[in-house]
Order: structure tokens, then sequence, then C-alpha cells
């Protein structure tokens, strides 16, 4: 067992954020990512072997990551690169293993950024390969320069998919239609919310236009019904919907496509702040649970916090506020600034955070989330990606008594495979909702255990004490 | 395996040339591309079988959460292949059902 004054668990904008602060106050930090190199998804770098390496930005973000992480490390925070944090216990004692040992840090103050990924959504077809999230598309060709496919069907919903197609384009790919399934019908009655953020809607506008010049059809109102592939997928049937995504009978049309990138917004990652025992509450906006946490961005744990989009997504911009905000908590609480600097400090950060909300609660609205999209899935479809357990064995369950996602579990065993529920646990807690008549957030969620990722035995033997 | 090159940028802005093995054939790719990216640059989209039903599984989330990416690396079973970069002579394999340790399960 080692101690740390700060231990930050994931390396995106808004664990590099608190640790950049924390560390500029003096506060000793420990970083610690999952990943080779830090970033997290949005500052992905290329691989440090590309040619040029760190010198080669082809994107933005990967420029403004860079001098964020090289800052970060100037000012002394320990990286730990390439470790899973796949516990808390005590509340403030991280578990961390690499491929080789496990180690325990008890620590003053953790700050969770763990980030967010592609929500599940089990449709026919959607364990055939070449059939991929969003998050999945956008890290192939930003990092590793390589197309999904050639002719390629994005669905979804929110920005990321403009995003998505945008890389596609660049890359040469064709884009065989964009399938938006919010309406986004009177966009008009946004216009005055929008006007404060011009640089947001203007960057979308600039995607529609390449969208536009490539003859991509844009379909708004419009969800994917099955991907189709003996052993890939060679296509797929998409159809109207409604504004609960649900899909619209007698509308559907049928593409050929070699890929197909899913994307029907964001989840966060929650299994750490539920190993430390924070609590969470359901935003129906975001049609997702979130870390409750006090204007300081502590969780209800004291000393832990979190912030980024795994508190509740809210994408890179709200993470660099939270994340700066919980590292001026972390040296508040750690005695390194004084209340009245702390209060300065941290009232400009909320100011900031409360007008870059205003941007993402629009978001929320014109896309807002639909849960009628969890009614693609006939019975044959697998629910549980792991265990390989279908829709219908987990109604099976539900119609001989079963009324929590935990019971569904312990008779079926979805979602004890390798990633622990994450690609399953969503959709089962809706399929328990509608079968009980019950709100879903009455169906429960999969009682957190550590390994929060898997750590292999050989690591575990290893721990060093 | 015969697909052209998914490969987006020209082949010098990418890391030295260098060979894998996948399935005991040699397969050309690039220091600091993960054994994923390497596979499907080169239309190799299956990374595994399943146990239960023997489907075909690949890369899904990219980013090491979903856990359908598994291949045998060396020997060694159900190592994500999305986050797992490639090295010069890797043996990479198919990993059928659950894996074995040794490989060739």
């Amino acid at each position: 067992m080692r101690s740390a004054e700060c231990v930050v668990v994931g390396g995106g904008p808004a664990g590099l954020a608190a640790a950049r602060t924390a560390a500029r106050h003096g506060v000793r930090v420990l970083l610690v990512d999952e990943n080779a190199e830090l970033g997290g998804q949005y500052y992905r770098q290329l691989p440090a072997a590309f040619s040029g390496g760190a010198g080669t930005h082809p994107v933005k973000e990967q420029a403004e990551g860079r001098r964020l992480m090289d800052e970060v490390r100037g000012l002394g925070v320990e990286v730990m690169a390439g470790a899973v944090a796949w516990g808390i216990f005590d509340q403030r004692t991280v578990a961390v293993a690499t491929q080789e040992e496990t180690t325990r840090i008890a620590a003053d103050t953790v700050v969770l950024a763990p980030g967010a990924y592609d929500r599940p959504v089990p449709f026919p077809g959607w364990t055939l390969p070449g059939v991929l999230t969003a998050g999945g598309a956008q890290n192939l060709m930003k990092a590793y320069r390589v197309l999904p496919g050639r002719r390629v069907l994005v669905v979804g919903s929110g920005p990321l998919l403009l995003v998505v197609a945008h890389y596609l384009l660049q890359g040469g790919a064709q884009v065989v239609s964009l399938c938006e399934a919010s309406s986004l019908r009177g966009l008009w009655r946004y216009a005055h919310r929008l006007l404060p953020h011009l640089d947001f809607v203007q960057q979308g506008r600039r995607y529609r236009r390449e969208l536009a010049g490539a003859g991509v059809p844009v379909l708004t109102g419009h969800v994917i019904l099955r991907a189709t592939g003996a052993t890939e997928v060679t296509g797929a049937t998409i159809a109207r919907c409604d504004d609960d995504w649900r899909p619209i009978p007698g509308t559907e049309v049928t593409v050929d496509a070699d890929a197909l990138v899913v994307g029907y917004g964001l989840l966060s990652s929650l299994e750490l702040s539920r190993l430390a025992g924070c609590e969470h509450r359901w935003e129906a906006a975001l049609g997702g649970w979130a870390p409750l946490r006090n204007r300081d961005m502590e969780s209800t744990v004291p000393g832990v916090f979190i912030v980024g989009d795994g508190a509740g997504v809210a994408g890179s911009a709200v993470a660099l506020e939270e994340g700066h905000l919980a590292g001026l908590s972390v040296a508040h609480r750690l005695g390194r600034l004084t209340g009245r600097d702390y209060s300065g400090e941290a009232n400009r950060a909320r100011g900031r955070l409360l007008h870059l909300q205003g941007f993402r609660r629009v978001m929320d609205e014109i896309f807002r989330f639909g849960a009628g999209i969890y009614s693609l899935a006939d019975e044959q479809t697998t629910l549980c990606r792991c265990e390989e357990v279908t829709v219908g064995e987990a109604l099976l369950a539900l119609r001989e008594g079963a009324t929590h996602v935990n019971e569904v579990k312990a008779w079926t065993r979805v979602g004890m495979g390798r990633c622990q529920g994450r690609m399953c646990g969503p959709a089962l807690a809706h399929l328990v909702a509608r079968e009980t008549g019950r709100p879903v957030t009455e169906s429960g969620v999969f009682t957190p255990r550590p390994p929060a990722k898997p750590v292999t035995m050989a690591a575990l033997a290893r721990e060093i004490e | 395996m015969t697909q052209p090159d998914l490969r987006m940028s020209p082949p010098a802005e990418r890391g030295r040339a260098l060979t894998i093995l996948v399935d005991g054939q040699p397969l050309g790719c690039h220091e600091g591309e993960s054994i994923a990216a390497a596979l499907l640059a080169s239309g190799c989209r299956s990374t595994r079988v399943t146990a239960r039903t023997a489907e075909p599984r690949g890369y899904f989330c990219g980013m090491g959460v979903c856990h359908d990416c598994l291949v045998t690396v060396d020997g060694l079973p159900n190592v994500r292949a999305c986050m797992t970069p490639v090295r010069d002579g890797l043996r990479v394999e198919i990993q059928r059902g659950l894996g074995e340790w040794g490989g060739q399960s």
C-alpha cells in the first residue's frame, strides 16, 4: 500500500484539467489512465511511432491535448499510464493494476474522471463484425487513420455523428447516409439560446455543409432497424421513427453498406463511483444515471470528486472547467488554497460552467434521448454480448417473475461477462421496465463489484504491499 | 484478407513496416498500430468466434469497454485487440470460444 495526496483516475480533458490545477497549487498528484498514452477519447493522440509522432497533429484537439499533457507532466504530476483502476475500497483507496502487478493507493482525495462510452442499443445484427460504435469509429480514424469500411452507414443521434461522417469523408469513404433519430424540427425556437454559443453552431454548420457538398443524405427522424450479413455486415434496414425514437412500421428502406457506425449518445462510466459508494440519480434528458455532486464537484462520499463525461455527459469544454474546479477543491481541502482565494477562483469557474451548460442543455433538448430505441430488438437478438444471452431468454426470466436486473442476471448470466454488464445493463433495465410496467429507475442496476475491468490472476498474486 | 488497404493517410506518415502472424499467415502492418487497426486495415474484421453459438465478432466499442475484439496473442487468450499495439513477429490467433493458454484452441 502506498499513499497519495490526490489520485486522479482518467487522463482525458477532465482528469488532465483537475491534475493541472491541483498540481499548480502544490498538490502531489498521481494520474492513472488505462491507455498507454494519456488523452482519453477526445484528445486521443496518434501513436508515437507514427513518423513525426508527437509533432504530427492532423486534428486540432490532438494538438490541444498534447499541450495540456506536456503541461501536466511539467508540473511534476506522476503519471501511471497503461494502468487500470479496478476498484475503490474504504472510500478512497484506489486499486490499480498493470499487466504485471497490482497496487493499492490510499488517497487523501480522489478525482474520478472515467469518461463515457457509446450507449449500447441492441438491434438484430448488432453483433456482426463491421458494426461498430461512433466512438470506436472515431478512434480508429483519428488515432490510427484507418477507415472502418468503404461504404459506411452512420446512424444514431447527436453532434458526434457529424464528426464521424467528417472523418469518413476526409478518409475517402462513401457515407451511404446519416440517420439522425431526432426530428430536428422547430430548431428556430432555440435560436436565442444558441446565440451566445455561435462558435459551436458554426462548427456544426461546417460539418453539415461538408455532408451536403459530398451529396450525403441526412435523414432526420430515422433509426436503424437491423444490420444484415452472413459473417459480417453487408447491408442494413432503416426506418422513420417517432419522437420517442420508436420505428414507424411501413417506412423501412434497405441500403447496402460494408460498415455500420452506431451512436445513440453516450453513457457515463459509473463503475468506480458506484464502487466508492457514491449516490447516483437518473437524468431523464441524458437517459442515464449520473453521480450526485455539490457545487465543488464533490460526490456524496467526502473527498471523492467526479468530473467530466463520467459525471453526466456534457462534452470536453464542460469537462475542462469541471476538472479545473475539482482541482481547486482538492487544493482547498488539502489546505493549499485559503478560503478567500478558493472562493474567488471557484466562483469564476462556476460562472464559466454556467455559460457552457446553457449550450449543453439546448443540445440535450434537441437530441433528447428516446427510450423507444430499445424496442428494436426482437427475441432472437443478443442482449448480453459476452455471455450470449438473448432478449428472449431475459424475457423468460421476467415472465417467470423477475422484477430487477440482478434477478435476471442470476437466472440467465446476463451481465456476468468480461464487460461487467456495461454493454447489456442499460438495455436490460429498459426491458425490465417494459415488462413490469414500472419506470426504468425501478429496474435497478447491476451490483457493482471489483474488478471494474478484468485483471489477471498473475497481477493480483503480485500485489505490492 | 484480400480487400484493399483501408489506411487513410500515405504510408510515409506511419511507423516502420513490420509483420505479425495472424493464424500463421504473415500480415504487414506498422509500428504504433493496434492489433485491431492492423486487422481492420486489411479487411479482417472477425477477431473471434463466440463460445456458445460460434458467431463471428469483432471490433465494436474501440476503447477497451466491450471486450468483443478478443484475440489470442503469443499464446495468451482474451487480449483486447483494440488496446494492444502490434510488435514485429507478434503471433495473433483469431480466438475460438474462450481461448486456451498456449493458443491453437
